[in-house]
């Protein structure tokens, strides 16, 4: 009898919140970043086998799809970089009382993005 | 390990709907998570139509009302009502908390019952806890003071006792282990939030002499560093308690000794 026991539902049913969101994306960004990484490593080795293959990866970061990968990048990576700088903070023990860490979890998700953006003009030297 | 998926015999499937009799107009609708040890079936989810001018504010009053009018095979455990006890534990709308300190009027729309996340389910809302016990147990919550005047009054400063605030009030409901993603995929090794929350309480406990072991015995990659600060557990806690602030100290005390 005991064996047949059903699992009571777990993430099926329990409520999201800030920073479960930002935890769960932080894990994700950071996968999409050890992915995103490689692809990077990889380009700089297609560089070193000459210029044709320059132009094949200039021609890709300029179709929509490249453009795409590249903000989405540029964003995962900020993201990864200021929720780490929150679990910094949580580390030294700071920021765990529920206002706090909704607070600093919306300003990660808010920053992420106007970061991303930041780094969008900077790089198209719009400033 | 990380199981999205609920396994098959757990998969929920639609219940009974038991219709107001009363005739009330303030009607509201209570989706209730059953499962009868006795039937063989996969759990289900009943819903109730509960007239509420004639209901008390909490969730529980709701769960008492359907029990002693409309269905009494409807199981759950609760004892005092008065949030010190734990025993009525349940998850609300998505989130765990203690159905006699949760008001119904604080839910919008249906009001979802579930038993704690993650457990064995012995019948409708009652969890399987004994593993969370166990995992209480290996922690070993107890004074340990090995000076020779065991017959000596300990004393302890105003400031140390007050250490030990928003670490003794636990009342061990289990709301903030179960609401922990970690302790769903690992609960088996993982001690869960409950359970390093009372480990912190001995540990900063001044007039235990066992300090050094216990900081010793929970630092352990699976014991202790699930914690990924998700921090379900502070937002589940009834208590207003914050558990993953007392295992962020822990590490620190690890990390700092």
């Amino acid at each position: 009898m005991e064996n047949n026991s059903p699992l009571s539902p777990h993430i099926q049913v329990y409520k999201w919140h800030v920073s479960s969101l930002v935890s769960i994306v932080t894990r994700i960004t950071g996968i999409i970043n050890i992915l995103a990484i490689t692809l990077i490593c990889f380009w700089f080795a297609f560089l070193l086998f000459g210029e044709s293959n320059y132009q094949l990866i200039k021609l890709f970061l300029n179709s929509f799809f490249g453009k795409f990968i590249a903000i989405g990048i540029t964003w995962s990576f900020s993201f990864q970089v200021l929720s780490e700088i929150r679990h910094l903070i949580m580390d030294l023990g700071y920021g765990f009382e529920i206002k706090t860490s909704n607070l600093t979890g919306m300003i990660v998700i808010i920053f992420s993005f106007i970061l991303t953006i930041l780094i969008y003009l900077l790089g198209r030297q719009f400033i | 390990m990380v199981q999205i998926n609920l396994p098959e015999n757990s998969k929920v499937q639609k219940g009974h709907y038991y219709k107001d009799k009363t005739g009330s107009k303030n009607i509201r609708k209570i989706n209730v998570y059953r499962w009868d040890p006795s039937s063989g079936e996969n759990p289900r989810v009943d819903t109730y139509e509960v007239d509420m001018d004639n209901c008390p504010s909490k969730v529980l009053d709701v769960l008492n009302k359907i029990k002693n009018e409309i269905d009494p095979t409807l199981s759950y455990r609760k004892s005092c009502a008065h949030g010190v006890c734990g025993s009525c534990a349940m998850n609300m709308d998505g989130k765990n908390g203690l159905a006699c300190t949760t008001s119904h009027a604080d839910i919008d729309g249906d009001i979802n019952i579930y038993p704690l996340p993650h457990l064995k389910v012995k019948k409708d809302l009652i969890g399987d806890l004994d593993g969370l016990y166990k995992q209480y147990e290996s922690i070993e919550p107890w004074l340990k003071n090995n000076s020779k005047n065991n017959n000596d009054e300990i004393y302890q400063s105003k400031k140390d006792r007050e250490k030990l605030d928003g670490a003794y009030e636990c009342i061990m409901c289990a709301c903030c282990s179960t609401s922990c993603p970690s302790y769903w995929w690992n609960g088996d090794k993982y001690l869960g939030p409950a359970v390093l929350l009372q480990a912190y309480r001995w540990i900063i406990d001044s007039r235990d002499e066992d300090r050094k072991e216990r900081l010793q015995k929970v630092a352990d990659e699976l014991k202790l560093y699930r914690c990924h600060t998700i921090l379900n557990c502070t937002n589940a806690c009834p208590k207003g308690l914050n558990p993953a602030k007392a295992i962020a100290e822990i590490k620190k005390m690890l990390a700092t000794t």
